[in-house]
């Protein structure tokens, strides 16, 4: 049952052992610089909602490394089908064409939790307190499945590797920086919170921060947001998916 | 297309019958109204020039391009791509090494099996088989990347036949090679028709490959289905002899049924003049009015 998803989860997974130096370093990196600038530069000794700049920005990190990890499928994706032409034998093979769905979106969520211990480690390192519990854990499979499908979607729109940077450029660089990543949404313009609220990261920015500082306030609704989200996206990817020649 | 008359298919029962296959690309038509049929157990050569339809209508009879019109039928049933029980029938070969770089040969192999529903020890067994077959049990833990071109070429070859298809496509299965692999890879995929029990079906732009390996060759120009044939029914179609005439400019060739009316017409000439038997690439150039370069 499901070997086209289980063979195309344990390729990524072959290739993904690899490179896995290349990946931690590439995983720690970016986080490492953004707390420098951030954390210690710009906001240090700041107050946000309460809490300690740290411990704000060092979730909202997480979530924002986590997506790129599980977003970054769409590039090897892309290269896969168009250079290397590997695609072909998914779509060769006598699978489901939703399997490689499933089996590119587990990829990516396995990817995603990378930087998550990479950023558990920044916060013993910088004394910062964060709650990784199961509703946590909920919250970030449904984040990091949202954003794996996001990537496989591009991934399978796109035309050329070029296509694949101007996605890159127009989506998900704004996403990074106006979904409440580094400042509280509510504080922006009105127009910047118009922008945020149809992308998915505010959302899950929201509730990962949420089920990781101890003692904040809890929103469930936005479970079901991710959810809804998620279901559109697979429904999307299926149509999508469906209709890919080589 | 029926294919009630099995002469058909080189008198043999029909495993590929394809009937008035289209695709075109915006205002570029790559397949124009194709019918053909291959037998079973048929070493089947698509010869044609590059960029005459061939990679299109292999990609048209795996199911990675859907057809405009027309339709493609697998022992007589409807080739649908959804249908996944056709596509365990076919084993592909593309035209470029589409392999895994970072995967060593037999892993290459592993993944390809698994997506194929196979596992466990008679998977590992197959892995074992295909690639002794393919002269690669050396090179089993190797990576992929580091492979010779050769051997890569193998290594796609014997994946494409780990899950024992009855049909194998192979898109210009020896381009990039030098001479000696192109002949040791003739040799390889005559066992493969021959040891495998596997229908052959490769596209080509050498010539003498099609000649040298092929059962039955259909030549494709500019998206249209010029001749099929026997090599040796093709040449008999325009004379099995031709006479070489040199002019001052160009070469003018003559076609003639038997020796002795090309030898009688060679004793008038006064020009420079060579006689030899026709090739593949005279049919081509009579059919079409241009050489297959």
């Amino acid at each position: 049952m499901l070997y086209g998803a289980r063979a195309i989860y344990l390729r990524e997974m072959l290739i993904l052992r690899r490179k896995m130096i290349k990946t931690l370093m590439a995983s720690a990196v970016s986080p490492a610089l953004f707390l420098l600038a951030f954390g210690y530069g710009v906001g240090r000794g700041a107050q946000v909602g309460g809490v300690d700049y740290l411990a704000f920005l060092l979730p909202g990190l997480l979530t924002m490394s986590s997506m790129n990890q599980a977003y970054g499928i769409a590039t090897e994706i892309n290269i896969s089908r168009f250079y290397f032409k590997v695609f072909e034998e998914f779509l060769l093979a006598p699978i489901k064409r939703w399997e490689i769905i499933l089996g590119e979106t587990c990829y990516g969520i396995t990817k995603g939790f990378i930087p998550v211990l990479i950023i558990g480690l920044y916060s013993l390192l910088t004394g910062v307190t964060l709650k990784f519990g199961p509703l946590f854990l909920l919250a970030l499979l449904l984040h990091l499945a949202i954003f794996a499908l996001l990537g496989f979607i591009a991934a399978m729109i796109v035309k050329s590797h070029a296509d694949q940077a101007t996605i890159n450029a127009f989506l998900i660089t704004p996403m990074m920086f106006l979904s409440g990543t580094f400042f509280p949404v509510d504080q922006m313009p009105l127009a910047i919170r118009a922008v945020a609220s149809i992308f998915p990261l505010t959302y899950s920015t929201q509730l990962i921060r949420a089920t990781l500082t101890p003692g904040a306030e809890l929103n469930a609704w936005l479970y079901l947001v991710l959810v809804a989200i998620l279901a559109v996206l697979f429904f999307l990817a299926k149509r999508i998916v469906a209709k890919v020649e080589i | 297309m029926s294919c009630a008359d099995a002469l058909s298919c080189n008198q043999r029962p029909c495993e590929i019958e394809v009937a008035g296959l289209r695709r075109s690309f915006g205002k570029t038509v790559a397949v124009d109204d194709i019918s053909f049929n291959v037998g079973q157990g048929e070493l089947f050569a698509f010869l044609g020039p590059n960029g005459a339809g061939k990679t299109t209508t292999i990609n048209l009879l795996t199911g990675l391009l859907k057809p405009d019109a027309g339709e493609v039928r697998y022992h007589g049933e409807l080739f649908d791509p959804k249908r996944l029980n056709v596509k365990q029938l076919i084993g592909v070969v593309p035209q470029h090494n589409n392999l895994d770089r970072e995967l060593t040969a037999a892993e290459n192999l592993l993944i390809h099996g698994r997506l194929f529903g196979m596992r466990g020890s008679k998977l590992q067994q197959r892995i074992y088989t295909c690639l002794e077959f393919a002269d690669l049990t050396e090179k089993r833990d190797t990576p992929a990347g580091k492979l010779s071109g050769g051997m890569k070429r193998k290594l796609v070859i014997a994946r494409a036949l780990l899950h024992q298809p009855q049909i194998l496509f192979l898109d210009e299965p020896t381009v990039g090679l030098d001479p000696h692999s192109r002949r040791k890879m003739w040799a390889f995929l005559r066992r493969i028709n021959q040891e495998q029990d596997c229908t052959v079906f490769l596209t080509t732009h050498y010539i003498e490959e099609a000649e040298a390996l092929a059962d039955r060759v259909l030549i494709i120009d500019q998206a249209k289905l010029v001749t099929g044939g026997t090599p040796q029914e093709l040449k008999a179609k325009v004379g099995n002899y031709v006479l070489d005439i040199y002019n001052e400019e160009d070469i003018q060739n003559e076609f003639f049924e038997q020796r002795p009316a090309a030898m009688q017409r060679l004793e008038q000439l006064d020009t420079s003049v060579r006689i030899r038997e026709t090739t593949l690439e005279d049919v081509f150039l009579k059919l079409t009015g241009k050489r297959m370069d």
